[in-house]
Formats: structure tokens, C-alpha cells, sequence
């Protein structure tokens, strides 16, 4: 198997150019998500109502599929995703599987939060990149034959962006409850072990050739479903739709903070296909970085702290940022990304998929037997119906009496929107959002 | 090109006997379970 693979799977000098281009734009989508997944936090800050987080969590997610079926009609148009569809149908149910396995993460968090509080339960679930590693490794070919070099950078910044995000997290937490500390503990870790396994689905769908804005569409369906069953099994459907009723004045903000999620999410996807997972979701992880920003310069949260709580911030933060260097300097080698061909080669013979449709899917551009895509009335349709429901939701939206510092609002969002919008031109560029 | 010369499983079959698809499902069902046990 390994000898007749070799001559297909070897790298011209343009190969290798071309490798290293998609592996620069996974480095660049990976920083994007996590300022946008960062950012996604601001409009929940802004909402202080008595309603349950499970509540909170399921109007995200609301939010989060009106984006993600309007944003892919937006970009490249339904046709693609059906086509994608038929070219991969297999993909749909690990789509939704991601999508369901994102939803009780999430709703774990919830739980962790309350019994052991930010501090300890943050660095617990973001060993989820750890994990990420190890499916990459066992599963995907990622980091094989790699070198001592690049393990190093990966695993090693892995584990120096989780010391910081503990210190983050324990600077930015305030006195946490710990009536129920193993509760607490056992959730953040189910959560860090539910999302760390989500990212097999992404790094199959991609290796498999299709494209991020087809698979979150689908990917979507869980979120909401799973997310829909938690929430009506835990309140029951009459205090729900109460509480959905008590909450009309802030569905606005917080359909804007699943909307914001979804940009950074899909930046995250585009990380996950071109630098796979075990380097993907490290660096998307600095959204914690940028969620502290944001809490701290914006909303004022460590105003009149002690010293030691900011020096705890500068530090993890430093060692955040070390961390991701470390990543981002570890790109895969040539006969790494040969191993990667080699899994998508397996996976394309399993599912008997065209391999000249993976080939190209995997450097970056459409198969010579593909349609170009383009938008019709529907995919118009689906992004003016979304625009009117956040329309309407926006007219009938309260305004928040919070007390925020506007020039370092202005500054991050301008900092987001210019990454947003670099990141955005090279994909399109280099990939054409494939 | 597909290949059309080995026999080929149905899709089901494919992903029944898929670890990537087994290995998510337990950690989804292990999740339920623990989120029951929780609440």
C-alpha cells in the first residue's frame, strides 16, 4: 500500500509551495477564530435576566443556525453545499454527531461553571486540545514523521497555553462556589472530552474534501436539536417557552453573540482543514485571550483588583501567547503532509469518493469536474429572511444600561474586523472558501 | 477515479464499521449519561 501511494502522493517544488501557503492560511484562520469566538462573549455580557443559562445557551444557538445556513448561501451559495452533499453524504451524520456532541459540551459548561466556577473549570475543559492531538495522531496521520521539533512545539505549546489559561482563568474568575466540587469537576472535564472529540468529525468531513461552509450547515442541526431536547428535558416545554417569553427584551443580543460565534467558528474550520486539529484548536483557543480583553478593557471586570491579579493576567497571557508561537512555528513538515494524503486517500477508497474531488478539496481548490458555484433566488432568500429576523429582533431589543469604555470597544471590534477582513481576502484568494 | 475494482460495502456498512464514527457516538452517549448523573 505504502509504495504504490508514494508516487501519486509526492510533492513537486509548487506542491510544496502551495503546502506551505495553506498551512500559513490555517495559522492566520486559527488567530481569527479566536478573536471572533473572543468576541462572541460581548453581547452576553450585556444581558442580566433572571432566565436560566440553559435558556441563554439554546437562543445562542437560535442565532448560531440562522448564521450558519445564511452565511454559507452568502458566501458560496446552496448549490455547492448540495453538491458537496451528493459528493459526500456519509458526512451529514458526522456533521450532526459533531453538532450534538458540541451542544451537551456546552451544557456541561453550564453545570461546571456553577459548582467549581471559571477558574477551575476553564483549564479543565480547554485540555480539550490535548485530546485534539491525540485523535489527530491516532486517527488522521497528524504529526507522523513529524520530528522531535515540531512534536515539541506542538504538544509542549499545547501544554504552555494551558498553564496560562488556568492563570487567566483564575485571575478573571471571582470567589467560586465549591459546594459540589467533583460535580463540577467530572462536567468540566465530560466538557473537555465531548468538544476534544468533536474535531474528529471536522477533520474527517475535511480530509474527506468537503468544504467548512457545507459541513457547519449540517453541523447545525445537532446544535440545535440536541440543544432543544436538553433544554425542554431539564425545564419541561411550558416553563421554557415562559422564560422564552421573560427573555423577548435580550433575544437580540444574545442571537448576535451566536452570530458573532458562528464568524469565529467558521475561521475555526478552515484552521481544522488546513493545519489539522492537533494545531487548529490550540489556536483558536486564544479566544479566552481575547474574551479577557474584551471583559477587562471593555466591561471593566478586574477594575480595582490587586496587583497579583494583574500580574496573574500578564503572565497568562504571556504564556498563552508563547504557547501559540510555539504552534504556529511548527507547521507540518513535507512527509507530514504526506501522511495526511495518506488518510485522505484511506478515507476516500472507504467511502468511494473520487480522489481527483479530495486531491484538489485538500490543496485548496475546486476538481476539475466541479461546477463553479453560484447563488440562486433561494440562497438570497435564506440571508433576507435572516436579516429581517435579526431586523426585527434588533427594533424590539432593549438597551442595555451598562456602563462600557466605547474607544476600547471601537478599538477591539476594529482589531477583529481588520483580522476578519485580511483573513477573509486569503481564503478567498488562495482558496476561494474551499 | 473511485475504485470499481475491489467489492464494495453499502455506506451504512462503511460507517458501521467506521472507529471515527464509533468512538464520537460512546463519548456522546458517555456525555448524556454523566450529564444525567449530574442534574
Amino acid at each position: 500500500m505504502q509504495s504504490t501511494l508514494t508516487p501519486a502522493l509526492a510533492s513537486s517544488p509548487q506542491q510544496t509551495s502551495r503546502a506551505r501557503k495553506l498551512q500559513l492560511l490555517g495559522i492566520l484562520s486559527g488567530f481569527t477564530a479566536g478573536a471572533w469566538l473572543g468576541a462572541a462573549e460581548a453581547p452576553t455580557k450585556l444581558v442580566s435576566i433572571g432566565v436560566s443559562p440553559l435558556v441563554i445557551s439554546l437562543i445562542m444557538v437560535v442565532g448560531v443556525f440562522l448564521a450558519r445556513w445564511s452565511v454559507p448561501a452568502l458566501i458560496l451559495g446552496t448549490s455547492s453545499i448540495r453538491a458537496d452533499v451528493r459528493r459526500a453524504p456519509h458526512l451529514i451524520i458526522w456533521a450532526i454527531l459533531a453538532g450534538c456532541l458540541w451542544a451537551v459540551a456546552n451544557t456541561m459548561t453550564i453545570f461546571a461553571i456553577r459548582d467549581v466556577g471559571l477558574s477551575i473549570a476553564f483549564p479543565l475543559w480547554n485540555s480539550n486540545s490535548l485530546l485534539g492531538i491525540l485523535w489527530g495522531f491516532l486517527f488522521f496521520n497528524e504529526l507522523r514523521q513529524a520530528g522531535l521539533r515540531r512534536w515539541l512545539g506542538v504538544l509542549g505549546g499545547a501544554l504552555i497555553m494551558c498553564v496560562g489559561a488556568a492563570l487567566l482563568a483564575i485571575a478573571s474568575s471571582s470567589a467560586a462556589p465549591v459546594a459540589h466540587s467533583y460535580r463540577g469537576v467530572w462536567a468540566a472535564l465530560g466538557a473537555g472530552v465531548l468538544w476534544g472529540t468533536m474535531y474528529i468529525p471536522y477533520r474527517k468531513a475535511y480530509l474527506t474534501g468537503m468544504n467548512p461552509l457545507s459541513f457547519v450547515t449540517f453541523f447545525t442541526f445537532g446544535e440545535l436539536g440536541m440543544m432543544s431536547a436538553l433544554a425542554v428535558s431539564y425545564l419541561g416545554l411550558a416553563p421554557l417557552w415562559h422564560q422564552l417569553q421573560s427573555a423577548r427584551d435580550v433575544l437580540f443580543w444574545l442571537m448576535l453573540g451566536g452570530f458573532i460565534w458562528v464568524i469565529g467558528d467558521l475561521f475555526q474550520q478552515y484552521a481544522a482543514k488546513y493545519v489539522g486539529i492537533s494545531r487548529g484548536i490550540p489556536l483558536s483557543n486564544t479566544n479566552q485571550l481575547w474574551g479577557l480583553l474584551w471583559g477587562t478593557l471593555v466591561f471593566g471586570e478586574l477594575h480595582g483588583r490587586g496587583h497579583s491579579i494583574y500580574a496573574q493576567v500578564i503572565g497568562g497571557s504571556l504564556l498563552m501567547m508563547a504557547g501559540v508561537a510555539a504552534i504556529a512555528f511548527s507547521s507540518a513538515t513535507t512527509s507530514e503532509q504526506t501522511r495526511w494524503k495518506q488518510a485522505a486517500h484511506r478515507e476516500s477508497q472507504r467511502y468511494n469518493i473520487a480522489a481527483d474531488y479530495v486531491e484538489a478539496r485538500m490543496d485548496g481548490r475546486q476538481s476539475a469536474s466541479e461546477a463553479k458555484p453560484s447563488r440562486t433566488a433561494i440562497d438570497w432568500l435564506l440571508v433576507a429572511a435572516a436579516t429581517a429576523i435579526f431586523i426585527y429582533f434588533g427594533a424590539t431589543a432593549r438597551l442595555p444600561q451598562i456602563q462600557l469604555n466605547w474607544p476600547a470597544a471601537l478599538t477591539l471590534s476594529a482589531a477583529s474586523l481588520a483580522l476578519l477582513i485580511v483573513c477573509g481576502i486569503t481564503l478567498h484568494r488562495t482558496t476561494r472558501f474551499h | 477515479m473511485p475504485n470499481e475494482t475491489a467489492p464494495r460495502q453499502s455506506t451504512l456498512a462503511c460507517i458501521l464499521t467506521d472507529v471515527h464514527f464509533w468512538v464520537p457516538v460512546g463519548v456522546l452517549i458517555a456525555g448524556l449519561l454523566l450529564l444525567r448523573s449530574l442534574s
